[in-house]
């Protein structure tokens, strides 16, 4: 399970990994691997350092110590494009869309810019319309991100970060304000991606959605990871449910994971 | 937002059309008196300009407030080329476009990383100071006292082009600025700019280079600013910092750009065409008064029509939904 | 070492009423992220203001600015409540290019009025001076631009911290939603600040008249000195306009002292563009301002 012995260098290695905000650590010592192929559950309570970490390893802020290493190259402090044209891709947790542009324009520039660029605009169109059909978007191509409802704006955001046919993904609360006939679908989605060998990083408040997809659970609290293991172990720690829930709490309560556990 | 222009199937349209349009432009020479000429040269110049700051403030969003730098730049580059070393016009030309655009690059690099406001007067700064510079530099440019570009006789590196040469110049510079525009937008390029435009972080991580991007668009804005104010100094021969470098040129570009139509291909040439037609119609029926009509315009213009006509017309057609009070109700406080 | 000590005198003289010509402008886009070009237009307007109220009135410009300042404080705030508002929300350069509208309107309106032609508003004291060190002199006119210009600065800060209206339009400034949840009218402070900013400038105008001369070209160039003082200061903040007027009044001092021909001029706009890359928040302005007008 987690941390198992990997003779193949892992996609993604942070050593120590910090950010400062003047005296506010927001992310502190982080250090772990995640082997190909692995679909990571990142939980935490809300400030616990989540998005931070995202930002670090996709370069939109640069780490005040540590390292971000992927398959083994230095990465760290890297612009946010090249660490993009490096296959490593995420959405954004309020959804980033390109509002004046079509929904497939949206994904066009991805193919224009991303790894496998493309020089022609024409092609880079059409190219799209395959990652749109991967997310279930392609009859919905030429409108504008503005018209679209919650749950497919996700999917334009998912769309987005697929067209850089990623090796690393990371989906930053992608289910948050999904009804429940709307989860199983977007479950359904990662679970084929990591089928087709892709490493995902799923940073999630629905804990039943972590549970239903997750190899393993790295979860972070003030910064800092307190534990890394199996859902179900994960969730029963009492640990972590002290961080979510407080003090009292956590001594007085075990961990129910069929039950969704409340965000704060 | 695709238009009519933008459809792959119809891709030779617009090529057909802008033919159309250059060889009405060479006819049309044959039909206007001197004056009329010297108008529509004018427009043409301005049709040029406008497209500048449509590449950096209409497709990138970067809104530039210091545009006049290269137009002031790329004459003076011409200018004292021309007049200190008898250099033929177009070697001068090719120099202030080529200079032009490298200052584009250089002072783009480090104010492209302000935003909004910020970039926008730092522009107005460099701009503002590059006046001074060139002021206080009297041996090589001439100073406040200005310069004079050799044009007659056998001192003159090259002849003057006269009316209609400067007419043809001017129209087959305003069809290149079309032409570059219409090839950017279409672009791998032009995709990148209207990404950052709509949100520059989203871009980064789509793998859009920003910084090179960025300056690249603003490199290439000031390249055809240059060439502009190049050709402006040939025609003006006398030319002084004052002029060259008023910040009501700038100004002019932003107002035909934005009530045209921003970060489109023909928005930048109705505003030109029609603003600066209206200025000369002024300044011809309403001598005294037309600086203050043209201010009462551009203020009319800017509230009922942010988004310029041709979005609004789009809108309506679209929509049903004409009413002159839209803009205002959106970003009223 | 008494030219050095003139040219410093002169510097800070002209800095104290360099922070009241830009003083409001630079209150105006530090809380309503309003640029104003007509800034220059306004001061211009106020020493026309002045120079009729002396001509005509026989009102010493020092006094006919108590009356420009309530007459130019209406326009400002007409201006801002019916017309400035209705774009406030738009991109950028949108309010640039209105406020740009109104200053050609209001110029060329002033040019036709008045015609171009310099003029001045003379008074019996203003080119008296005193001498205060060996060969150093204090002109008393421009001892008294600077003690009014600082004044009313500082009465504006005194303003802006103390008094309910000061603090509501602090308080729009930082954060309009909220300050409308709380019951502020935000229209109405917008109109109030633009008011204030029309009369801090028509007030400068009506002396600025008395220390040289003007005429309508003059608006231009006062726009931009308000521009380079509002950003060395840090925006809307009337200490910062201070710092900032004494900096580039030393600057265009020492520089029109120093360097040949206009050279200061050119260094007064590198200064703001380097400030402006380095330290967009001003010299003492606070950092937040400069973050939350990232738009």
């Amino acid at each position: 399970m987690s941390g198992a012995a990997d003779t193949e260098t892992p996609v993604l290695e942070v050593r120590g990994l910090g950010r400062r905000f003047g005296g506010l650590h927001a992310v502190a010592d982080l250090s772990f691997s995640v082997p190909p192929g692995q679909v990571v559950g990142v939980i935490g309570p809300n400030g616990a350092g989540k998005s931070t970490f995202v930002n670090l390893v996709t370069g939109h802020l640069k780490p005040t110590s540590g390292q971000v290493l992927l398959e083994g190259q230095d990465i760290t402090g890297e612009p946010p494009w090249k660490v993009a044209r490096a296959r490593v891709a995420r959405t954004f947790q309020i959804v980033k869309p390109l509002r004046g542009m079509t929904v497939r324009e949206n994904v066009a520039v991805g193919l224009l810019y991303g790894p496998d660029a493309s020089r022609h605009s024409g092609a880079a169109l059409r190219l799209a319309d395959e990652v749109l059909e991967r997310v279930g978007l392609v009859a919905l191509g030429d409108v504008t991100p503005g018209e679209l409802t919650v749950a497919d704006a996700r999917r334009l955001e998912l769309a987005k970060a697929l067209a850089l046919r990623p090796k690393l993904l990371l989906l930053d609360e992608v289910m948050a304000g999904l009804r429940p006939g709307e989860i199983e679908p977007s479950l359904e989605l990662i679970r084929s991606l990591s089928a087709d060998g892709m490493t995902v990083l799923v940073i999630e408040h629905v804990m039943r959605a972590i549970v239903a997809v997750s190899d393993r659970v790295l979860v972070l609290h003030q910064g800092r990871l307190l534990t890394d293991g199996p859902p179900r172990e994960v969730l029963a720690d009492p640990r972590v449910i002290e961080a979510y829930l407080g003090h009292r709490y956590g001594r007085t309560h075990g961990a129910d994971t069929d039950r969704e556990q409340p965000r704060d | 937002m695709t238009s009519v222009l933008a459809s792959s199937r119809r891709a030779w349209l617009p090529w057909a059309v802008g033919v159309l349009v250059l060889a009405a432009g060479f006819g049309l020479q044959t039909q206007l008196y001197t004056d009329q000429e010297r108008v529509v040269t004018a427009v043409l110049m301005y049709v040029v300009l406008a497209q500048s700051w449509n590449l950096i403030g209409g497709y990138t969003g970067y809104a530039s407030f210091g545009q006049v730098a290269f137009f002031g730049l790329g004459g003076y580059v011409t200018g004292v080329l021309m007049w200190q070393l008898r250099l033929p016009f177009w070697w001068a030309l090719a120099a202030s476009g080529l200079l032009a655009a490298g200052f584009g690059a250089l002072i783009g690099l480090p104010l492209l990383r302000l935003k909004g406001h910020y970039f926008a007067i730092a522009a107005l700064g460099v701009a503002e100071g590059t006046r001074e510079v060139i002021t206080n530099l009297t041996s090589v440019t001439g100073g406040g006292g200005g310069l004079t570009v050799p044009t007659f006789g056998a001192d003159a590196p090259t002849a003057y082009l006269g009316n209609d040469g400067f007419y043809v110049f001017f129209l087959l510079l305003a069809a290149f600025a079309v032409l570059t525009v219409t090839l950017v937008a279409r672009s791998r390029f032009g995709f990148g700019l209207r990404a950052i435009n709509q949100d520059e972080d989203a871009a980064a991580a789509m793998g859009v280079p920003t910084t090179r991007v960025k300056v690249a668009a603003f490199s290439l804005s000031g390249l055809l600013a240059g060439l502009a104010g190049s050709g402006y100094a040939f025609q003006a021969v006398n030319i002084y910092p004052g002029p060259m470098f008023d910040v009501q040129i700038t100004v002019l570009m932003v107002v035909m750009v934005v009530i045209g139509g921003s970060g489109t291909v023909l928005g930048p040439v109705l505003g030109a065409v029609g603003l600066q037609l209206l200025s000369e119609w002024l300044r011809a029926n309403y001598t005294t008064y037309h600086t203050f009509i043209l201010g009462t315009i551009i203020v009319i213009a800017v509230v009922l029509f942010p988004g310029g006509l041709v979005t609004y017309v789009r809108g309506g057609l679209r929509t049903g939904q004409w009413s002159l009070l839209t803009s205002i109700r959106r970003y009223r406080l | 070492m008494s030219q050095f000590l003139q040219a410093t005198l002169y510097g800070v003289l002209q800095g104290g009423l360099f922070a009241l010509i830009a003083v409001g402008f630079s209150l105006v886009w530090g809380v309503m992220n309003v640029i104003n070009i007509a800034q220059g237009a306004f001061v211009v307007l106020g020493a026309y203001l002045g120079w009729g109220l002396a001509t005509y009135a026989g009102i010493d410009p020092f006094l006919g600015m108590l009356v420009a300042a309530p007459v130019m404080f209406a326009l400002g705030y007409a201006l801002q409540r019916f017309l400035i508002n209705l774009v406030v929300n738009a991109p950028v350069f949108i309010t640039l290019l209105l406020t740009f509208g109104l200053d050609l309107m209001l110029t060329q309106a002033m040019n036709i009025a008045f015609t171009a032609n310099y003029r001045a508003i003379p008074t019996s004291y203003a080119s008296r001076g005193v001498e205060v060190l060996p060969d150093v002199f204090l002109p008393l006119g421009r001892f008294l631009t600077f003690g009014v210009g600082v004044g009313v600065t500082l009465l504006l800060a005194w303003v802006m911290s103390r008094t309910r209206t000061g603090l509501s339009i602090s308080a729009t400034g930082m954060d309009r939603g909220a300050a409308r949840l709380m019951g502020i009218n935000a229209r109405h402070v917008y109109g109030l600040v633009f008011g204030l900013g029309a009369a801090t400038a028509g007030m400068a105008g009506a002396m600025y008249g008395t220390v040289g001369t003007f005429s309508p070209a003059d608006a231009a160039h006062l726009t931009l000195i308000s521009f380079v003082i509002a950003v060395l200061g840090g925006l809307g903040n009337p200490y910062g306009a201070l710092i900032g007027g004494l900096v580039l009044g030393l600057i265009e001092a020492w520089g029109g002292q120093y360097l040949p021909g206009s050279w200061e001029n050119a260094l007064a706009f590198g200064v703001f563009v380097v400030v402006l890359l380095l330290r967009p928040q001003g010299l003492v302005g606070r950092s937040y301002y400069a973050a939350r007008l990232e738009v």
